[in-house]
This record gives C-alpha cells, structure tokens and sequence, in this order.
C-alpha cells in the first residue's frame, strides 16, 4: 500500500524508527523502510556496528532496540536499530559497496541482515503491522511539512 | 514548517520540486526530486542552477564607501577597480572572522557587497556601527535582489544564450558586469561557490510582494540550459560542492575564534595597506606563525567523516575536522573533510588519522586549494574505467 510517495509493504512489521522485519522460515529479515529511505536520500556507506561503535559480524548477539547498523547519507549519519532480539545468521555485504541498494529495493535486495530471533513472538507484539504504520507514517509525513 | 521562516521568490517554485528545510531563518530546498550526488555531479559535468536568494546583498554609496570597506576587511579595497571584486573576510579586533564576504566595485563610489545569510543581520549592525560620521549610505538589497547562481562548465555557454552581452569575453573571474539576461536588469559576477565556472545573478529591484520576474529569470535559465541537462540545485548540494573544493563554510570552517591566516586566506590579508580592524592581532599572528591551520582531508579508507572528530597523528590528536561528507566525485563510501591540525602536519600527502565511528582512519592531508584537483585524480584511480 502507499501513503503518499511512500510505500508500506504488506504482511512486514514496523518499529517507530522506520526498519521492517519479515518472518521467513522463523527467521527474521530486517531493513530499513521506504519512508527511511526516501527521508534519508542518497545513501552513501553502510556500517555493521552497535552503539558502542563495535563492528556487528555474523554470530553477533543483538538486542531487540539496540543499534545493529549506522547508515551515511550525504548529508548524515542515521542509526538503526534492530527490531528483534537475537544472533545475527547473514550480513547485506552488498550494502558496504552499493548502498543505494537499500534506496532502490528498502524491501527487497536492500536488506540490511538476517537474525535468528530469540522471542520472535514477544517482540512482534511490541511492533506495529502494516496498517498501523502506515497510520503512523501518514503522522510523521504530516509533521514534517 | 514554521510559519515564522523568511522565503526567497523562488519559494512555491521549489515547493513543488524540493524537500524544503530551515536554514538561517529561511525555508529553503535540501535537493530536489534527483538528490544531492545527482545535482552534485550535474555541476560538475554539466550545468546547475541555485537559489542563493538567501544570502545578503548591500550597496555601499559615497566618498567614503571606500575608506570604510577598506578599514572594515583584510583585503586591499583600494586596489579595485570599477568592474572587480574580491574575496575577502571581516575581523574583530582579535582577527577573528565575522564573516567572509565578496565586495565588487560598481563604480568610483559605489559598491556591491554580498555576505552570507546566517551573518547578514550581525553584519549589517557592525557595517553602520563603523560607518557613524562617515559620509557612505549602506542600502540593504537583499529583499528586492534575487539571487541566483549558475554553475559548471556550461554555464557561461548557457548564460550566453539570453544574456545582452558575451558572458564569456573579456569577463574574468571575481568580474561584476551591469546587463541585461532574458531582459532584467541584474549584476552578474563571475563567482561561486563550487570550484566551477560560471555567474551568479542578482536580480535588480524584484520585491518578494511580485516575484514574477524572478520566477520568469530561473525558468528562462532552466529552459537555456536543457540541452545540457540543468538541474535546480538544493542546499545539500552547494555544501557538497564547496567542501569538494575547499571553501570555508563560515560558522564551521572559518568563524569568531580563527583567523585567516588559520584558516589559509593569507591571500586576501594584505598587512601593508594602512589600517584595518583585526591588523595588530593578524601582524603579530603572522610573525609568530599560526599553530594551527586549515588543511583539506581526503580519506583513503572508506568510511564519512563529519564535523568535530578528532585528527591523530604519532599517536596523539593533532587536530579536528570542521566539515566533512561523502565526496560525489569519489566511490561510494569515500569522504572528504576540512579541518584544522597542528601546524606540523599542514604538508600536502602527510598521512593522519580521523576518527570516525570509533576507527581511526587514514586521511591524506591536502591544500585546501588543492582539494578539488587532488580529488579528482583520486578518482581515476579509485572507479576503474
């Protein structure tokens, strides 16, 4: 579905801060949004590293909230922060050398990793489906003009 | 967005095409729909256009103009003659920089001067606090004259298409021609702040109350230049652009607390010439030698450096950046930074070391104007051909 110029991909769950998480095989993929992205413009360098700037490699324990990536825009650094809890299984490697992978497909070949959740199920609940973030985003687009 | 913030003319315009932002008081585009690394290299390769409505524009009149804008910058405003202009900067009394500014010469007494937007207002107060019991009148232009710069290597091509005059010949760089583009009178310097060639435009006596003829000007340029692909270009962009060659932005690179010998603008501080404000604090400077200076950064691994992280050299900081960012010209991933290090360090292809994300990574250090030619090289060799 879209909201405005933003498109919200059905059946994939929300955090606030704009990443996705889609559950494959009880696996979660997780990326940044189409609303991130168009906000972001221009992404420029991907880094896999937590909040204490440590690099993030496959095998990686994260925490659902914690930042699993910092992503350079021309104009700026922006964190992300993983929907789940659990240990890293893969790792977008692609990103690191064609970041605009995640301006041109944010749902699909933009992906920034794959977790192998610990509580998939509790920290579902704590995000938000398709239509409430696209409620959501309709707000933040609206604060914004 | 605020209903507080001042507009240029082009406002409605750019609302239609831009993500607009507040900068100094002003709502104004970040980028338009392509982004900053497509207008960026739209510039570089081609042709932009950009609204700088937002910057500030005085006119200077009377026998005393000279005197006063001679005693107010470093640089020599004697020496100017009727159609020049010149880069130069105000100091305080300590040689600090209040801002940095282009003055140009109209005529004998009479003379133009352009200064950034987030200064005008501190300018425009310092200007009239200096010219009491002086005989000059100091008009604020910047409302009625709209302000447009047209950058790249086709520019003046493009330019020449509706402008009265050949833009081309025998205009040189720093030059302020009076004329006609498209049939508005405007001032047209042969200036920028991209490290291309080209003009910026102030339209002549355009009040915001009729922006008409300003809105008819940018889209006289835009339709000049599709052939070569113009592209409006936002905010983002023109930072990017500067930063690539190694102009100072002022309130980062060069403000209050440096001064410019710091900040490498040794050549626009002409210490012979009678009495300037700053002359003492900038005479005495230059005899004991700055301990820092103003130096470009091109980084050799990847990762973006950002404003205020530290410079390592030999184990210890010697420095930190002032501005930095993704550099267009370079591969995805590389960036390019402007900062100050300790003197020691200021040769062209030292190695330091900018912190960034917590990794120190290494930086080649390079003349800030140097900057530009350095990166392009980098350039070849980095993106195979």
């Amino acid at each position: 579905m879209k909201v405005g110029e933003y498109v919200v991909q059905e059946g994939l769950y929300y955090t606030k801060t704009h990443e996705w998480l889609r559950v494959e095989d009880s696996k979660a993929v997780v990326g940044i949004t189409d609303y991130a992205q168009r906000n972001l413009k221009d992404l420029v360098y991907v880094e896999f590293i937590n909040a204490d700037e440590e690099a993030l490699d496959v095998g990686s324990v994260v925490k659902a909230g914690s930042q699993i990536a910092a992503i350079e825009s021309v104009k700026a650094t922006s964190e992300v922060y993983s929907p789940v809890s659990g240990k890293i299984l893969e790792l977008n490697r692609k990103l690191e050398s064609n970041p605009e992978l995640a301006n041109k497909e944010p749902y699909g070949a933009g992906y920034l990793m794959i977790i192998e959740p610990t509580d998939l199920k509790a920290d579902i609940e704590k995000l938000m489906d398709d239509k409430k973030y696209a409620e959501f985003v309709k707000q933040e687009a609206a604060s914004h003009e | 967005m605020s209903g507080s913030l001042k507009i240029t003319h082009l406002n409605s315009w750019h609302k239609k095409y831009a993500k607009m932002v507040e900068f100094a008081g002003y709502e104004m585009p970040i980028w338009y729909d392509k982004g900053i690394v497509e207008e960026h290299l739209a510039v570089r390769r081609s042709i932009g256009i950009f609204d700088v409505t937002h910057m500030g524009r005085f006119i200077f009149s009377g026998s005393d103009a000279e005197n006063l804008l001679d005693y107010l910058t470093t640089n020599d405003v004697k020496n100017l003659k009727p159609g020049e202009g010149q880069y130069s900067v105000l100091c305080n009394e300590r040689g600090g920089i209040i801002d940095d500014l282009i003055i140009y010469r109209l005529e004998e007494e009479k003379f133009f001067v352009v200064v950034n937007s987030a200064n005008k207002v501190k300018d425009e107060k310092w200007f009239r606090e200096h010219a009491k019991g002086r005989s000059v009148d100091i008009k604020n232009i910047s409302d009625i004259t709209p302000q447009f710069a047209v950058q790249g290597p086709k520019a003046i091509e493009v330019l020449n298409k509706i402008s009265e005059v050949n833009l081309n010949q025998p205009y040189k760089f720093g030059e302020i021609i009076e004329t006609k583009l498209a049939g508005y009178k405007v001032y047209a310097t042969r200036t920028g702040y991209t490290g291309e060639d080209g003009y910026e435009i102030s339209q002549l006596n355009v009040p915001l109350s009729n922006p008409k003829p300003a809105v008819d000007l940018w889209e006289k340029i835009l339709e000049a230049g599709r052939e070569y692909g113009i592209t409006p270009v936002g905010l983002g962009a023109r930072d990017t652009l500067r930063l690539e060659a190694g102009m100072p932005l002022h309130g980062s690179d060069i403000t209050e607390e440096t001064t410019p010998l710091e900040a490498r603008l040794k050549f626009v501080v002409k210490l012979d010439k009678k009495e300037f404000i700053g002359k003492k604090a900038l005479t005495e400077q230059k005899e004991r030698k700055p301990s820092k200076l103003r130096v470009g950064l091109i980084m050799i691994d990847k990762g973006i450096p950002r404003p205020h992280l530290s410079i390592f050299a030999a184990g210890r900081i010697i420095g930190e950046t002032t501005s930095g960012s993704y550099s267009p010209l370079l591969p995805k991933g590389y960036g390019v930074a402007l900062g100050y290090v300790n003197r020691d360090y200021k040769q062209d292809g030292t190695i330091v070391y900018i912190e960034v994300h917590g990794k120190k990574r290494p930086a080649e250090v390079v003349k800030p104007r140097k900057m530009l030619k350095r990166i392009r090289e980098k350039a070849s060799q980095l993106s195979p051909t």
